[in-house]
Order: structure tokens, then sequence, then C-alpha cells
């Protein structure tokens, strides 16, 4: 190694071989004949632990700044917590009543309750370290039942898909990354279309003509039409219906699910065709 | 013998460099929004550049940090090795040839080459078919990396300057 670094050789040569190098990977990738996805999944799994340990480093620091001594608010904000509840409660009571009920029309119809498919909790444990990246790192891989395609989503709707995994770790391209397009439905009108991610905190909608109907406020739905996320999950709000640029309007959406603040991820890692949440009524 | 374990030593410290500054990198961009602005791994490879002044350890540098990178992230393996390479080289061959011992000098060479790292990326995601499709804020984006990065690489040379000063 130590001739290798004090090589008397031009540098130049090395340099040409590293370029060469970098240069045939890329192209590896590009061409459906070769599989270099082991390069990522080899280098994942090294660099996961490190991550791992890092993060649970810095966490262990948050929780003791939180939990022992960033405690100023907690009695006002137990008694409000309280308050909340109460009024929680009672509305969930009334929930289940309306539940009872639909399960009951659900029989007098005919129809099955659709389930949602099996998911397995994952923690946030990195973001791309690239400049501009959209993606994020997750401490569960192909040992858990991930792999590539696997949908991520929260409560508040979908995080993105999963690009690659070695046997504990995965790497998620969020919905807002430039890469990733996902098909929709607009929950009031039933339009169809593509949202693509810009690369920043929103998603933008595409192939949108003057021909439609879609306003500001609409709430967007996944439409299970591009194969990869499940049908009737929340994928956001139209932002700005802006002026037509070329052929098409340029619609900006803000998606449901806050990207800067999350910790907990849902992976599904076997969805069933449509999920009965947010489908319209 | 003796020998050996050092050379071992030396690349065990680089490695480790290396890989810390990914994974800080990805940890504080996820923790910290505004480290989202910063590419530690692009300042570690201007930073060995300079410091090393040695084209052939900078450019296994360069590449080793891009192919880490490129592994965390959603674009093709090989775009941040290819840039990182190039950069690496570059920051060498600038490091042994002119005096970039002047903090100016280093302010605007880190400015410079966070703009052409971005340049190269953007360039091979073309070519890749992973280019980003709204182009809209890229230069913008390129110019406030460029600035932070600038920042946190006068801190880190500053530093490196105070140790290898107490060091001698």
């Amino acid at each position: 190694m130590r001739t290798v670094i004090d090589s008397k050789k031009p540098a130049w040569i090395t340099l040409a071989v590293a370029l060469v190098f970098n240069t045939l990977l890329l192209s590896a990738q590009t061409s459906k004949h070769f599989d270099t996805s082991f390069v990522r999944v080899w280098l994942l799994a090294s660099l996961g632990p490190f991550e791992k340990l890092v993060d649970a480093g810095v966490e262990g620091v948050e929780n003791i700044w939180t939990g022992y001594i960033d405690l100023i608010h907690v009695h006002r904000d137990n008694e409000k917590l309280l308050a909340e509840n109460g009024q929680l409660r009672m509305e969930l009571s009334q929930k289940s009543e309306d539940a009872l009920e639909i399960a009951r029309l659900r029989q007098l119809m005919d129809l099955r309750a659709r389930p949602i498919g099996k998911t397995v909790v994952a923690r946030v444990i990195g973001k791309d370290p690239s400049q501009g990246g959209q993606n994020m790192t997750i401490d569960k891989g192909t040992k858990s039942g991930i792999g590539r395609d696997v949908t991520i989503l929260t409560s508040d709707g979908v995080v993105g898909r999963v690009i690659s995994s070695s046997d504990y770790f995965s790497v998620v391209q969020l919905i807002t990354d430039s890469q990733s397009a996902v098909g929709f439905i607009v929950r009031s009108s039933r339009r169809l279309g593509i949202l693509k991610g810009t690369g920043g905190a929103e998603l933008e909608m595409v192939y949108i003509d003057d021909d439609n109907d879609i306003k500001q406020g609409d709430e967007l739905i996944t439409s299970g039409q591009d194969q990869i996320y499940p049908k009737g999950i929340s994928l956001g709000t139209v932002l700005s219906v802006g002026p037509r640029q070329g052929n098409f309007k340029i619609v900006r959406i803000r998606p449901s699910v806050n990207f800067g603040h999350l910790e907990e991820v849902l992976c599904m890692t076997d969805h069933l065709p449509e999920v009965p949440t947010g489908q319209a009524p | 013998m003796k020998e050996r374990i050092t050379t071992y030593g030396l690349i065990g410290k680089f490695a480790l460099s290396l890989i810390a500054v990914v994974v800080i990198q990805g940890i504080l961009a996820y923790r910290i929004r505004v480290f989202e602005y910063f590419d530690m791994p692009l300042i570690l490879s201007i930073y060995y550049g300079f410091t090393l002044g040695r084209p052939v350890p900078s450019v296994i540098i360069g590449t080793s940090i891009g192919l880490l990178q490129d592994s965390l992230s959603g674009v093709p393996m090989g775009t941040n090795g290819f840039s990182k390479t190039l950069i690496g080289y570059l920051a060498a061959t600038a490091g042994s040839k002119f005096d970039v011992d002047l903090p100016v000098t280093r302010a605007i060479a880190i400015f410079l080459f966070t703009v052409g790292d971005g340049f190269i990326i953007s360039l091979l995601g073309l070519m890749t078919g992973f280019a980003a499709n709204s182009s809209y804020d890229l230069l913008w984006k390129w110019i406030v990396t460029g600035v932070f990065n600038a920042f946190l690489g006068m801190l880190m040379f500053g530093y490196h300057d105070r140790v290898t000063h107490a060091a001698s």
C-alpha cells in the first residue's frame, strides 16, 4: 500500500484509473446486463452499524435533555393534556358507535373489511449525505422482510419507497426526491394523474393542461396504478395551481407527511391491493 | 514490521475519518436541518488534498469518500465517487503548486469546488438519466452550500493550523 501511495509514477495514472472505475460503475448501473447493486448493499451494510451507533448516542443525549433537564412546562402541559384526553375519550366512544354501525352496514351490503397489509416499524437513523439529497436510512432490512419497492408510510401518509436494502438497513427514497413519481387520485373529483418530486419540500403534478378541475386545497391520495404504492393513502394537498407554462400548468402540492420530523415509519412488507383509510366515501 | 504497522495505522486512521464524516453528515442532516446545506465529505476531500498536497492519496481518499456517500444516497454508485476523485486531485495539485495557507484563498477554493461538485453531479445525473427534474433552484442551492462549506472549511482548516503549530 505504501508503494502505491508513495509511487513516483505520474499521479494522472491513478486519477485515470479512479475515474475509469467510477465511470464503469455508473455505466454498469444504466445497463441491464450487469447487476452492481451488491456494491451498494455491501457499503450500506458496512456503514449502517456506525450510523446506528452514532444515532443512538445522539438520541441518548437528547433523552437526557428532554427527560431530565428540559421539564419547565411539564405541569402546565400535563393539565392541558388531561383535559384533551377527556375530550378525546368522549369522541372515541362516539366513533366506536359509528364503527359498529359501519360494520353492520358492511355486513348488510356483503362487503368485507379490507385490513392494511403486513407492516414493520422501523426507525429513521440518518439522511442522505449528498447535496440536496432526498433519501433516508432506516434500521430494518431484508432480515425484516424489507426489500426494493416496499412502501414506507406514517399515520399522516406516504413517505416513500425502499430503493436498496442490506440485511439490517435500507435506503428510502422520499416522494419529494426528484426521481420519485407517484400515481394519485383527487379525493373529491376522482381525477387521476402523476405526482413528481421536486427535490425540495414540495411535489408537482405533471401533464396538467387547462382542461382540469383541480383547485387549491384539493386532497390527493395514491391511485395504486404505479404498482408500487397501494391505493388510498394520503399524499398531500394542492398548494397552488399556477398559470400554464408551455403545454402544461404548474400545480404544486404540500405533502401530508412532515419530512423534517420523521422518527419512526411503517414499512408495508406485504400490502394488499387497496387500503381502506382515505378512500372516497 | 514496525513500518508496516505504522502504514496500516495510517490507513486505518484515514478510513475511520472517512466513515465518521459520511455517518456524521447523515445524522446531522437528519437531526439539524441546517446541515443539509453542508457537504462535509467534500470539505474533507479538499482538506486532505490541501494538507497532504499529494495527488495519489488524495485521489484514493476522494474515490472512497464519494462511494461511501453514494451508498447512502439515491444517486447511482460512482456519481459522488467520480466528482470527489476529481476534486481530491485538483485540490492536491493546487495544494502542491500554490500557496493555500491564506484563509481567503481557502474559502474561495472551497466555494468554487462546491459549485464544481454540484455541476459535475448534475451533469452525470443528466448523462445517466437521474437528473433533478426542476433545476430552478439548483444554482441557488450550490451557492448557499458553497458559502456554508467555505465557512465550515475555514473552521476546520483553522483548527488544523492550530494543532500543527502546537505540535511544532
